[in-house]
């Protein structure tokens, strides 16, 4: 036994040293194989690359490269810009005509021969991308039963799409129609501004139908996958990485260029295993954890990798307005005021956020900006807070000390916990109120937060689907569509639901941008039914032989992108 | 022996099924689903993803449901349509009848949608496994002649040494000692890189990180029992008789003072290989440790189930092992 062990331990010894000399080189030619360490795909697997299932801005990174849409928005301008496709629109603003990018075909990697193929049907033929797979796509994410999320808000916006989603109709009864080869026609149901962005989203791809009928759930693995776009899929190793493949055929296009990249390495990992492999020269591009945010400005090297941009979503405080004290406006309003953003940001969540008075972001079509309306701003004022707290108290004829306690709760997180407390202690300091927080695990804090009897006070997020202001105050606050269990439903809420509605099909842009900044001002400074916090930011950090754009919605287009091969050691 | 062994495996069913039961209702009695979000689906979607996978039923019906298609072999087509909800860990062509045997489907996940349980832990089970391997390795390597050197050399400076390590090795937990590894060796040194699976040189920093905890554990258990072991009368008599020190330590001392490390090492040995959390967060291994922690939180019912089962079997599995392992180190021990 004893003997035994002595070898095994000289064998591990020897094995250990010779593994220490070999160590790690990896050779990439002069091949342009860019590595991102978790800011493509984050910390897990890729749930899925079915475009009609995808609901994650993981899954989406990789198909908004390997099959682009009828249209898609410009990850600069967030303006929506054609794809595939050009369109026209009929004057009653009900139907789209896109006139599908002739000969562009259907690829795949293969394994064997290591090289992009294009696909041929069963005579022989290459496979080119048509009207009639576009509309396979669509009936499917639609009409396919298969609990597709966002066939669900495309049906509601297709004539026939709400029945054919729910069964009752045949898929055949769907506004969508081929019109020839690649001529595709999309019946709205009703017309909106943003209706040419939706019908360019993910449940609307092109799918490959043949792949789809032989391989069932799994044709999206790589030994079956079919796409079209810049890139396509060459690896996908669970819970480690996913690899994207220039593809040769892709003819280029003014807003899609040909790629400059050979290969895209999305690796899958947590922010600090990102950022070591970043440390050591082994990512191109990383996520930014946001412990390390101080130590990367201070390094001279990492300061000049690091990028803050824009993000994708708003931070903001849901409060229930039906328990008191938060029943009363003058509370609220004392609340939110009372919230010094820009030290919470300095201090507390670091990333360069912008401090939030209104819930959409700025960067939405349409969206108003809060600067160019101070007038329906709150804003931050702590004696306005006080004489607002202490009006409310005096017409109730009670002491602060008799007021009811308040319960702020989030979701359990080191993050969401700091700024809990440092708000905790703003109130306190402020208006010498005390609140408790309450956390839970996530999936039952959904559950509370989507219940009438909601806390008083709870953290809340959104991101962007669609950039346009429609996404963020209809989609979360008009009471059709309503889950938040801020329970608003006073006159002032009637009158948002009205704004937002008129808002969703007025064509004009800043008529649009007005009843939006008059919605606003109801959610968020007269009845104060929420508190917005902040605007996310997005942070990464690029090695300097790397030109890139930077996103402002949460995926790249790495068709965009180049690796100077010269300058990387 | 072989009736001892028979009669464990069919204790080892009746335990199964019991964790099973238990995890079905812990789970289902807790809030939340697979399907929240901050986006809540709409209730008609949520309905059709609900009938795709059997969650509209009771959940007594849903049960049923579970554990049939794990226990009760089918025979099927022998292509059947490429489905989640198809997909069988055991597949058997029979000839004479031209049709095939398929057994145990531990169901679909609901988070990665491509993914069946069976072919989750198909994929991450042996990952999992190589690191556990090279870290029970490292703790063995390290952890028991380091207890030896401390015993034999009780309140001398080695002992010290051994013993003021372990106790810096039980403390320092993966969470720690993984990232400064990582830094010292990935991104300064740059000897190995630090993160990733494949070769070699990918395991040898997490199978540290892990092992060097248990190997203080071990050193500790390993000194204590092979003190009281040279404490023992057989002891007395070996050495009375004149054998050789070496031969007294080593055949008579060490061996009996392994039993209590060989307890420990069974089902280690089952929680080492079904993968850590936290060093395949940190060296990001594509390993199945983190679907002990993210089924829970997504809520994937059928993940939960078989990552708990496989754990359960496991364990059952290796503290088996141990009884037949202390059979040859102790004589006494009969089993009938």
């Amino acid at each position: 036994m004893k003997r035994r062990t002595l070898q095994y331990s000289r064998f591990l010894a020897l094995l250990l040293v010779f593994a220490l000399m070999v160590g790690v080189v990896s050779a990439q030619g002069d091949r342009k194989v860019l590595v991102d360490a978790g800011n493509a795909v984050g910390a897990s697997d890729v749930p899925t690359l079915d475009p009609s299932l995808a609901t994650d801005t993981s899954s989406i990174q990789v198909l908004i490269e390997t099959n682009p849409g009828l249209t898609r928005i410009n990850e600069v301008t967030l303006e929506t810009e054609p794809s595939m496709a050009t369109w026209t629109v009929s004057d009653d603003g009900l139907v789209y005509t896109f006139s599908i990018m002739p000969e562009v075909p259907w690829v795949k990697y293969n394994a064997e021969t290591d090289a992009v193929e294009q696909v041929l049907d069963e005579n022989g033929n290459v496979r080119y991308v048509t009207a009639e797979d576009f509309a396979y796509g669509i009936r499917r994410s639609i009409g396919g039963q298969l609990g597709s999320y966002y066939g669900g808000i495309m049906a509601s916006w297709v004539v026939n799409g709400d029945a054919v989603y729910a069964g009752e109709l045949p898929v055949e009864e769907l506004g969508v129609e081929v019109l020839d080869t690649y001529t595709l026609q999309i019946t709205a149901s009703k017309p909106a501004a943003f209706l040419s962005t939706i019908f360019g989203m993910w449940q609307a791809y092109a799918q490959p139908a043949w792949v789809i009928e032989e391989y069932g759930d799994f044709w999206y693995e790589p030994e079956s996958f079919q796409g079209y776009g810049p890139f396509t899929l060459k690896e996908w190793i669970h819970g480690e990485s996913i690899t994207i493949i220039k593809n040769p055929f892709w003819p280029g296009t003014e807003n899609i260029p040909v790629p400059a990249l050979d290969e895209v390495k999305m690796m899958v990992l947590e922010a600090s295993a990102a950022l070591a492999n970043f440390e050591a020269g082994a990512a191109d591009v990383s996520i930014v954890p946001l412990s390390d945010i101080d130590r990367i400005q201070a390094d001279p090297v990492l300061s000049e990798a690091y990028y803050v941009g824009p993000g994708s979503c708003t931070y903001i405080y849901g409060i229930n307005t039906a328990k008191p004290p938060l029943d009363d406006a003058r509370v609220r309003q004392a609340l939110s005021m009372s919230i010094n953003r820009q030290a919470l940001i300095d201090n507390v969540t670091k990333g360069g956020q912008q401090p939030a008075f209104f819930f959409a972001r700025p960067s939405l079509a349409a969206a108003p900006h809060q600067e160019d309306y101070p007038e329906y701003v709150l804003g931050e004022d702590v004696e306005v807070a006080r004489e607002l707290l202490q009006s409310y108290l005096d017409e109730r004829g009670i002491t602060l000390d008799q007021m009811e306690p308040i319960t702020l709760a989030h979701n359990e997180s080191e993050g969401h916990a700091r700024i809990a407390q440092a708000i905790q202690q703003m109130w306190t300091e402020a208006l010498g109120i005390t609140v408790e927080i309450q956390t839970q695990e996530w999936a039952v804090y959904l559950e509370t937060i989507k219940s009438d009897d909601a806390p008083q006070v709870f953290r809340y997020g959104w991101c962007l689907d669609y950039p346009d202001a429609h996404n963020f105050l209809f989609d979360v606050f008009d009471s059709q569509v309503r889950e938040l269990g801020i329970n608003w439903n006073n006159e002032d809420a009637a009158e948002f639901d009205s704004l937002v509605e008129q808002a969703m099909v007025e064509p004009d842009m800043q008529t649009r941008t007005d009843l939006y900044a008059q919605a606003e001002n109801l959610l968020t400074n007269k009845d104060a039914a929420i508190i917005p916090i902040y605007y996310y930011t997005s942070l990464n950090l690029t090695q300097p032989w790397v030109q890139r754009t930077h996103s402002q919605f949460g995926q790249e287009y790495f068709e965009k992108w180049d690796i100077d091969l010269s300058a990387r050691p | 022996m072989g009736a001892f062994i028979v009669r464990r495996m069919l204790q080892m069913l009746l335990v199964l099924f019991v964790i099973s039961l238990f995890t079905f209702v812990v789970m289902r009695a807790v809030p939340g689903g697979p399907f929240s979000s901050e986006k809540s689906l709409p209730p008609r979607t949520l309905a059709q993803l609900e009938a795709k996978y059997n969650l509209d039923e009771p959940l007594v019906m849903q049960y049923i449901h579970y554990i049939g298609d794990i226990a009760i072999p089918h025979i099927t087509e022998n292509r059947l349509e490429n489905s989640v909800l198809n997909d069988y860990l055991i597949n058997i062509y029979i000839p004479v009848v031209d049709r095939t045997f398929r057994w145990m489907n531990f169901g679909p996940s609901y988070k990665s949608v491509s993914q069946t349980v069976n072919s989750i832990i198909k994929d991450t089970l042996p990952v999992s496994a190589t690191l556990g391997i090279g870290a029970l390795l490292v703790a063995l390597v390290i952890g028991v002649p380091a207890g030896i050197i401390a015993a034999l050399n009780r309140n001398s400076r080695w002992d010290y040494i051994a013993m003021g390590v372990s106790i810096v090795g039980v403390s320092i937990p993966v969470i720690v000692l993984g990232p400064v590894l990582r830094y010292v060796f990935g991104v300064q040194l740059k000897w190995l890189p630090p993160t990733g699976w494949g070769g070699i040189e990918h395991i040898i920093m997490p199978a540290f990180a892990l092992g060097f905890a248990e190997s203080a554990r071990l050193a500790r258990l390993t000194r204590a029992s092979l003190l009281q072991v040279l404490n023992e009368d057989y002891i007395r008599t070996a050495r009375a008789k004149g054998l050789a020190e070496r031969v007294v330590v080593g055949l008579h001392a060490l061996k009996n003072a392994m039993l209590p490390v060989v307890t420990t090492i069974g089902p280690l040995f089952a929680f080492l290989i079904t993968g850590s959390f936290v060093a395949e967060l940190v060296f990001g291994i594509p390993g199945l440790g983190k679907f002990f922690v993210t089924s829970i939180t997504n809520r994937d019912y059928p993940v939960i189930m078989g990552t708990t089962l496989l754990l359960g079997f496991l364990v059952i599995v290796a503290n088996l092992i141990v009884d037949v392992v202390y059979v040859w180190l102790d004589p006494r021990i009969k089993y009938d």
